[in-house]
């Protein structure tokens, strides 16, 4: 029992004003690698007080490093870039906001281990396990421009590679669960979907860690119940946001018993806090489907867009609602 | 065989150059600038991207569609009827737009994409395409709250669009595009969507282009050139048996054909081969001289370089493939 509704955070906190104001002049060649470094580090220690505060049972160390969750592989600033990508011009995504989409422009090759010192150095600051946090080989590739492979298949199995040589310095460094996210899973399911799981596949097969996946905002019932087939421990969505109508596709095709479910609980695009009732009301809906044991109490998705007050707040109301829900059911 | 572009292109270039529009909507959302000052940088990225189409060698161009935010909403704006909801995914691309949502009576309130045109034409030496997204595809990407029936949405829809499009042939365009990519996942919409062209576009003199992209026309094909519109666009990149489709079908004579033969959703440019071998292949299908030549959809998804890029590779090949075969643009 000691498992049940575990406590956690998807992946990215919001970067403090020094951090930002440290990682622009870094870009514009006014601060040397080290003292960004430092930032980084100090941001990241006080992420780890944060989710220790508010008493989260598996942390992620926050994304201080990253910008982009593709292109930080990619060249930002500051990364270890994937042998054969590199970073492309500015792209519109939506409305007034841009981004430096990457480019596969050789043979992918890992270049050596670009996560593990941020997440070892995290790990070495706690005693609550870190997970380990990576981009996984389909959303990779569909995020990027492909100039140099004949087909989305060969790039995304050569991706698949690359991601699996990280995995495996994770493990060898310690990490016991690691996150690699797919939020692009569903951008064409029909074509791509059987070879987006054989890539994951590929990455993690015979290696002893635990794996989830988070999938966010999209068609999820058009991948549901395929998305089953991912070869994880957990599967994480975004609950709060859909107002929990995924249940509607568990009601219909039943969550398996060896997979744990991620609910997220609180909407990362938003800015007003929920109330600790939303929270027990939200996983109350999901315990009449799913044993605790089975459930993992989340965000909706990386808090990165929300002020760090907010994303505190989220956070903390996530476990208080938690911890009523496990005294109500005499779990604590 | 005139080249041609599809509508959107990058807004803001990459550095050295200013991102002036980024800029200027940004002041503007923080209450530091007025509505006329960000329409006067609106006005002079415009002139700044016709310019780019031009000297790129384009025969046909747009204006680049540099005030839209995508390709719904700009519309659904500016009719009566409409409420603006929260992002969606467009298609398969990582872009998102803001979801119209139906919440009333949809109608014409007042022209302003003649207003657009007439800018855009003023400032270039070529002709410039006015575009539209059709009726289907702003049914099928919006919800609908009020008519709770898809087809009384579309009619309205190009009821709604007529006055606009009138408005644009009386003003002399002389192209007017319509945007309809959805039919290539909705063809059960196809005999309301003919329906619809014949309300909208009624009395309309000029030539008229139907173009479509992303989708596979299989199902849709040969029916598409039964609509009553002068040409027809399609994208042979993102969908390459869509090549095989079109050959096995006779194309009309009263018809031309929008090919889509320069990836604009990949960086990777084209050869002056590839696009000579393409248009080969396109010449047996249709004769030259009712083909245009364009990239596969909108360029808004690469760099802005690359945008321009890609289309001085298009008219490159262009010229090779006239001279290759012997045709006159």
């Amino acid at each position: 029992m000691r498992d049940a509704l575990l406590t956690s955070a998807v992946g990215s906190y919001p970067k403090p004003d020094y951090l930002v104001r440290a990682r622009n002049a870094y870009a514009q060649g006014k601060l040397d690698v080290q003292e960004l470094r430092q930032l980084e580090r100090k941001a990241t220690e006080d992420w780890v007080r944060v989710q220790e505060r508010v008493g989260l049972d598996v942390l992620v160390h926050g994304e201080q490093e990253r910008g982009d969750m593709v292109a930080y592989f990619a060249g930002e600033p500051g990364g270890v870039v994937i042998e054969g990508m590199k970073l492309g011009g500015l792209v519109r995504s939506y409305g007034n906001r841009y981004y430096h989409k990457p480019i596969i422009a050789g043979k992918l090759r890992w270049p050596g281990p670009m996560t593990v010192d941020m997440w070892r150095f995290t790990q070495s600051l706690t005693d609550r396990p870190v997970k380990g946090m990576l981009t996984g080989p389909y959303t990779m590739v569909e995020w990027s421009f492909n100039e140099y492979y004949p087909t989305r298949e060969e790039a995304v199995m050569d991706m698949a590679l690359v991601i699996r040589e990280e995995v495996k310095a994770l493990v060898a460094a310690g990490c016991r669960y690691i996150q690699i996210d797919e939020p692009a899973i569903h951008t064409r399911p029909e074509e791509d979907f059987d070879m987006a799981v054989e890539a994951f596949r590929r990455v993690v097969e015979g290696i002893d860690c635990e794996f989830h996946t988070h999938i966010c905002y999209g068609p999820i019932e058009k991948i549901y119940p395929e998305m089953l087939r991912l070869p994880v421990r957990q599967i994480h969505l975004a609950f709060k946001n859909t107002g929990f109508q995924y249940l509607k596709l568990l009601e219909e095709h039943p969550w398996p018993a060896d997979k744990v479910l991620g609910v997220g609980v609180t909407d990362v695009h938003n800015h007003k806090v929920e109330s600790v009732e939303e929270v027990v009301e939200g996983m109350k809906l999901v315990l009449r489907l799913l044993p605790p044991e089975q459930v993992w109490v989340l965000p909706d998705c990386g808090l990165k867009t929300r002020t760090p007050e907010e994303a505190e707040a989220k956070l903390r109301v996530m476990v208080e609602g938690v911890q009523r829900v496990k005294r109500e059911l005499g779990l604590d | 065989m005139l080249t041609t572009v599809v509508g959107h292109y990058p807004k803001i270039p990459n550095r050295p150059r200013p991102a002036r529009l980024r800029q200027a909507i940004a002041r503007y959302e923080r209450g530091e600038i007025s509505r006329q000052e960000l329409a006067r940088i609106e006005d002079e990225v415009t002139v700044e991207v016709i310019q780019e189409q031009i000297e790129a060698g384009i025969d046909i161009i747009s204006d680049g569609q540099i005030r839209w935010e995508d390709d719904q909403t700009y519309i659904a704006r500016r009719l009566s009827g409409f409420d603006i909801n929260g992002l969606v995914r467009y298609l398969d691309t990582n872009t998102y737009f803001r979801q119209p949502v139906v919440v009333g009576e949809v109608r014409h309130r007042e022209t302003f994409l003649v207003q657009d045109w007439r800018f855009a034409q003023k400032h270039s030496p070529r002709p410039v395409k006015a575009i539209v997204t059709g009726p289907v595809t702003l049914a099928r990407l919006s919800r609908d709250e009020h008519y709770h029936d898809h087809r009384r949405l579309v009619m309205a829809l190009a009821e709604a669009l007529a006055p606009e499009v009138k408005a644009l042939a009386e003003a002399g365009a002389p192209v007017v595009q319509v945007n309809e990519p959805l039919i290539l996942w909705h063809p059960e919409d196809l005999p309301l969507l003919r329906e619809a062209l014949q309300v909208m576009l009624a009395g309309v003199a000029c030539e008229t282009a139907l173009y479509t992209w992303f989708g596979s026309i299989e199902r849709v094909y040969p029916q598409l050139l039964e609509l009553p519109v002068t040409t027809i666009g399609i994208d042979l990149v993102s969908q390459p048996r869509n090549w095989q489709v079109l050959g096995q079908h006779a194309f009309p004579a009263d018809r031309k054909l929008g090919a889509g033969i320069v990836d604009g959703r990949n960086t990777r440019l084209e050869s002056v081969e590839e696009i000579v071998a393409s248009v080969r292949h396109l010449t047996r299908i249709v004769p030259p001289d009712r083909l245009y030549l364009n990239p596969s959809c909108g360029l808004e998804y690469l760099p802005r370089e690359v945008a321009q890029d890609k289309l001085r590779r298009l008219a490159e090949g262009a010229r090779a493939a006239r001279q290759a075969l012997g045709v006159e643009a």
